[in-house]
C-alpha cells in the first residue's frame, strides 16, 4: 500500500497507541472524582496539559480539549461571536479556509453576523490591502487558515497580526492550524485563538485542541459541568489527552529534518508531473512541501483516484471534507472553474519513502496514459 | 582560547576560616545540579571555572541560577597566556562580532608578580584596541562595552557580561533544619529563605486521612519538589496525624484545639530533628497572621521544645510573602484549594492568648506521648529529587 493522503488523516503511531491503551487500562478513574483513582487520572491529565503547553509555548489554562478541529473552529468562531457581539457583529475570513469555517459563517449570518471574505493575491497569500480595507471598528474577529489544506499555501500570520491590530486593536485573530502543527514551525503568539486536530499528527481520532489566549472571552457552545472545563464541559478523555501529549511531542521532533526530506520528495514529484501537458500544478511558491495539488484537465479526479486504488495507491481529491465539490481554494486562487473541478491532492509524510514515490510516479504514468486515451477516443 | 563559565562566589569570601568548606560544598552542589551535563569544574579561592559543551551553556546558566552561594555567573574566555601581545590579539578577535562605539577595560590581577599595575595594563591594552579597531573611543564613565580582563596564575580571562546569581551560602554549609511544610503560601517561602542561608532542609508534613486528601499530599510533594531545586533533594517526612488530631478534638475544649495541635506538631518536629541530626525547626509563622501566631500563642506553643525555632517570615507582611512565593513559582501550587490538617477541625473562637498552664492541664486528658510515639514509628519518608523530570515518561 502506498498512502499519499496524509493531509486528510494519518495512521496512529505505535508509541501513541501504546500510551492510549495503557492509560485506558490503568487510569480508569474519572479525573473529577475525589478518590485516589480520580486524583491519579487528574494528575496525569495535568502533566499531559503541562507538556503540551510547554511544547506550544503557551500556558496550561490556554488549552481547551475538543473533539477535533471542526469543533475547535466552531467554538472559536461562534464562541467569540456570541461573547463579543456587544463590540460588533462583523467577522472576516479568508478565501482559503477549511469548509467547516464557511459552514460556521453561514450559520453566523443567520443569527445576524456579517461576514466578509478577504481576497487573495495570485500567489495565494491574503491581499493585505483588501484586508486592511475590510477591517472596521465593529470587526470582532479575523480568521485565517495558517496552511491551506488543499493547496498547502502558508499565510504570513505575523504580518497579518500587525495589520489587523494596527487597524483595530481589539479585533481578535483565529487561525486554523490543523495543517501546520507537526509540519512547519508555528508561533501561537501571532494569534489569539488556534485550532488543532490530533489525528493529523499520527494521534488518535476524536480529539482536537483549541488554543485560546487567556484574555479572550468565549461563550461555551455546550453547557455542563465544573469550572475547569467550563468552556467545553464533559468528563476529560484521559487516554485521548495523554495520547495527544505524546503525539504532539513526537510530531515536533526533527521538524526541520523531516521538512527537508519531504521537500526532496516534493521536488521529485513536481518535476515529473510538470512534464505532463494536461496537468496543472496548483501549488504556489508559498505552499508547504507536504501538500501537492494538481488538476487533471482531461480526466475526472474520482475516476483517476479509483484507478490508482487498483495499485493500492491512495490519493485525495480536494479535501476529504468537501469531496465531490469544486475546490474552493483552487477556485479562489486561479478563478478557473474547470481547473477547480479537476483537482487531486497528493500529501506526503516523513513516513513516505523515495521508493514509494518512484512506484507512485510509474503507476501514475500508466493510469494517466490509459485514461487519457479513453478521453481522447 | 576556550569559552567557559566563570563563577564568582557570594558572601563566602568573607568567611575566612571556613572558606574551604564553603567552596567545596558549592562545588559539590554545582556538580549535583549539573549531573546531566558533561562538565569539568576546577576552582581556586576566588573563582570557579566550568568547562563543557558550549551549546549547553544556556541551560547550564539557568540551572546555576538556582544554586545558592553564587554571586555572579559569567560567560568568558580563557587564554593560556599572560603575555600582553597575545591577549591583545585575541581580544581584537573576540571584538569582531561586537558593535560598540565606546569601551572601557577593567583589569584585575591576582598574580602580583606581574610587572604592571591593573590600571597600566588597562591603558596599554586599551591603546592597542584604539589603534586596531576603527571608530571607537574610551569612555570610563558610561561605556557601551565593558571589557573585563583578569590575569591569574598562568591564564588570563576575558569577559563582557555578568549574570546575577542567587547569593546566599552554599546549601549544607550551615547544617540542617526541619521545615514544617503545610501546603500553604508561607512555609515554602520560609524554607526557601532558610536554604538561602546555607541550611539544608528536610520537610515535615502532617496528614490526617480521611480528613485530608491525597491531592493535599500531592500538593505538598509538588511544593517540596520546587524547594528541592535549591536544596539538591528533599527528604519529606509524612506523619499520620489523624489519631492525635481526633483525640484532641474529642477530649479538649475546642478553643484550645489549635494551640494543643501545634504543640503536638512541635514535639514531633523536635523528635524528627533529633533523629536526623538537624539543629533547628523552621516554619512559616508570621507574627499576628492567625490566632496561633500571636506572641502569647507562640510562647505557649514554643514552650514544648528546647531546639531553636526559626521563623524567617516572622516580620513579613502577607504581600511580601506572596511576592517571594510567586518568584519561586510556588504560588500557583500553594493556592490550590485542598484542606490541610490546620484547616480541618477549626474552632469558631480559637483562643488568642492561650495560657501555658491551661495547656498542661488539658494535655493531661490525652495519652499524647503514646500517640506521638506511634505516629513517629509509622512515619513515611519520601525522597524528592528534582532531577526526575517526567514521571509519566513512558506515557507522555
Amino acid at each position: 500500500m502506498i498512502y499519499l493522503d496524509y493531509s486528510s488523516t494519518t495512521p496512529i503511531s505505535y508509541d501513541v497507541l501504546e500510551s492510549f491503551n495503557k492509560v485506558s487500562k490503568e487510569y480508569i478513574g474519572n479525573p473529577n472524582s475525589l478518590h485516589n483513582l480520580g486524583v491519579k487520572s487528574k494528575d496525569l491529565i495535568n502533566n499531559a496539559t503541562k507538556q503540551i503547553s510547554d511544547l506550544l509555548n503557551i500556558s496550561t489554562d490556554e488549552i481547551i480539549y475538543t473533539s477535533g478541529a471542526t469543533e475547535s473552529n466552531n467554538l472559536a468562531l461562534i464562541g467569540v461571536a456570541l461573547a463579543n457581539q456587544k463590540k460588533g457583529k462583523h467577522i472576516i475570513v479568508s478565501k482559503l479556509e477549511h469548509p467547516s469555517i464557511y459552514k460556521i459563517c453561514e450559520y453566523l449570518e443567520t443569527i445576524g453576523f456579517k461576514i466578509s471574505y478577504v481576497n487573495l493575491k495570485e500567489d495565494g497569500l491574503v491581499d493585505f490591502d483588501d484586508l486592511k480595507q475590510k477591517i472596521k471598528p465593529e470587526t470582532i474577529l479575523v480568521s485565517i487558515c495558517a496552511v491551506n489544506s488543499e493547496t498547502g499555501v502558508r499565510q504570513p500570520l505575523k504580518m497579518i497580526r500587525q495589520i489587523v491590530k494596527k487597524e483595530n486593536k481589539s479585533c481578535l485573530i483565529h487561525s486554523d492550524m490543523t495543517q501546520s502543527l507537526g509540519k512547519v514551525s508555528i508561533n501561537l503568539r501571532d494569534v489569539d485563538l488556534a485550532s488543532f486536530s490530533i489525528h493529523k499528527i499520527y494521534g488518535p481520532k476524536g480529539i482536537g485542541i483549541l488554543y485560546k489566549n487567556t484574555d479572550v472571552k468565549l461563550m461555551p457552545l455546550i453547557h455542563g459541568s465544573n469550572k475547569e472545563t467550563e468552556l467545553r464541559p464533559g468528563t476529560p478523555a484521559t487516554p485521548l489527552i495523554s495520547a495527544s501529549a505524546k503525539a504532539i511531542r513526537l510530531s515536533l521532533q526533527d521538524l526541520d529534518r523531516r521538512e527537508t526530506f519531504i521537500k526532496r520528495l516534493n521536488e521529485k514529484i513536481i518535476k515529473e508531473l510538470s512534464t505532463y501537458e494536461d496537468i496543472k500544478i496548483n501549488n504556489t511558491k508559498y505552499s508547504i512541501p507536504h501538500i501537492i495539488n494538481i488538476s487533471l484537465m482531461n480526466i475526472k479526479p474520482e475516476t483517476f483516484i479509483h484507478a490508482m486504488e487498483e495499485y493500492e495507491i491512495y490519493l485525495g481529491t480536494n479535501t476529504a471534507c468537501s469531496s465531490g465539490e469544486l475546490s474552493a481554494s483552487v477556485m479562489a486562487i486561479y478563478n478557473d472553474k474547470k481547473r477547480a473541478s479537476q483537482t487531486i491532492r497528493i500529501s506526503l509524510s516523513h513516513l513516505t519513502t523515495t521508493d514509494e514515490i518512484n512506484q507512485f510516479l510509474t503507476h501514475f504514468k500508466t493510469v494517466y496514459n490509459k485514461l487519457n486515451t479513453l478521453v481522447a477516443a | 582560547m576556550k569559552k567557559l563559565i566563570i563563577i564568582k562566589y557570594g558572601e563566602l569570601t568573607t568567611k575566612k576560616e571556613n572558606i574551604n568548606l564553603f567552596i567545596n560544598t558549592l562545588k559539590q552542589n554545582i556538580s549535583k545540579k549539573l549531573i546531566n551535563y558533561k562538565i569539568f569544574i576546577n576552582y581556586d579561592k576566588g573563582r570557579m571555572f566550568i568547562k563543557g559543551e558550549e551549546e549547553d551553556f544556556k541551560t547550564i546558566i539557568k540551572e546555576l541560577q538556582e544554586v545558592f552561594g553564587i554571586h555572579e555567573i559569567i560567560i568568558g574566555y580563557e587564554l593560556d597566556t599572560l603575555e600582553y601581545e597575545k591577549i591583545e590579539k585575541q581580544l581584537v578577535d573576540l571584538l569582531k562580532d561586537k558593535v560598540f562605539k565606546t569601551f572601557k577595560i577593567e583589569t584585575k590581577r591576582s598574580n602580583k608578580k606581574i610587572n604592571l599595575t591593573s590600571v597600566e595594563i588597562s591603558s596599554k591594552i586599551g591603546s592597542y584596541l584604539l589603534k586596531n579597531i576603527s571608530n571607537i573611543k574610551v569612555d570610563v564613565h558610561n561605556p557601551e562595552l565593558l571589557i573585563n580582563l583578569e590575569l591569574r596564575n598562568k591564564e588570563s580571562y576575558i569577559y563582557f557580561e555578568k549574570i546575577k546569581g542567587l547569593g546566599g551560602y552554599p546549601v549544607g554549609t550551615l547544617g540542617k533544619g526541619i521545615l514544617m511544610l503545610s501546603g500553604g503560601i508561607d512555609s515554602p517561602v520560609a524554607g526557601y529563605m532558610t536554604i538561602k542561608r546555607g541550611v539544608k532542609i528536610e520537610a515535615l508534613y502532617f496528614e490526617s486521612p480521611p480528613h485530608t486528601s491525597q491531592e493535599a499530599k500531592n500538593k505538598v510533594i509538588s511544593l517540596a519538589k520546587i524547594l528541592s531545586k535549591y536544596n539538591n533533594e528533599i527528604k519529606l517526612h509524612v506523619i499520620n496525624f489523624t489519631e492525635i488530631q481526633e483525640s484532641i478534638y474529642k477530649n479538649i475544649p475546642h478553643e484550645y484545639l489549635i494551640t494543643i495541635m501545634r504543640r503536638m506538631m512541635y514535639r514531633i518536629a523536635e523528635i524528627i530533628a533529633g533523629h536526623e541530626n538537624a539543629k533547628i525547626i523552621i516554619n512559616g509563622e508570621s507574627i499576628g497572621q492567625v490566632a496561633s501566631q500571636t506572641l502569647t500563642s507562640m510562647v505557649a506553643i514554643n514552650e514544648v521544645v528546647k531546639i531553636p525555632v526559626i521563623r524567617p517570615l516572622a516580620c513579613f507582611d502577607k504581600l511580601e510573602i506572596i511576592n517571594i512565593s510567586k518568584r519561586i513559582n510556588a504560588y500557583e501550587t500553594s493556592i490550590l484549594p485542598y484542606e490541610d490538617c490546620c484547616t480541618i477541625f477549626v474552632p469558631d473562637h480559637p483562643v488568642i492568648n492561650p495560657n501555658t498552664k491551661t495547656c498542661h492541664e488539658y494535655e493531661e486528658l490525652i495519652l499524647f506521648k503514646d500517640l506521638i510515639y506511634k505516629a513517629i514509628k509509622n512515619h513515611e519518608i519520601i525522597k524528592i529529587n528534582n532531577q526526575e523530570k517526567n514521571k509519566y515518561k513512558d506515557i507522555l
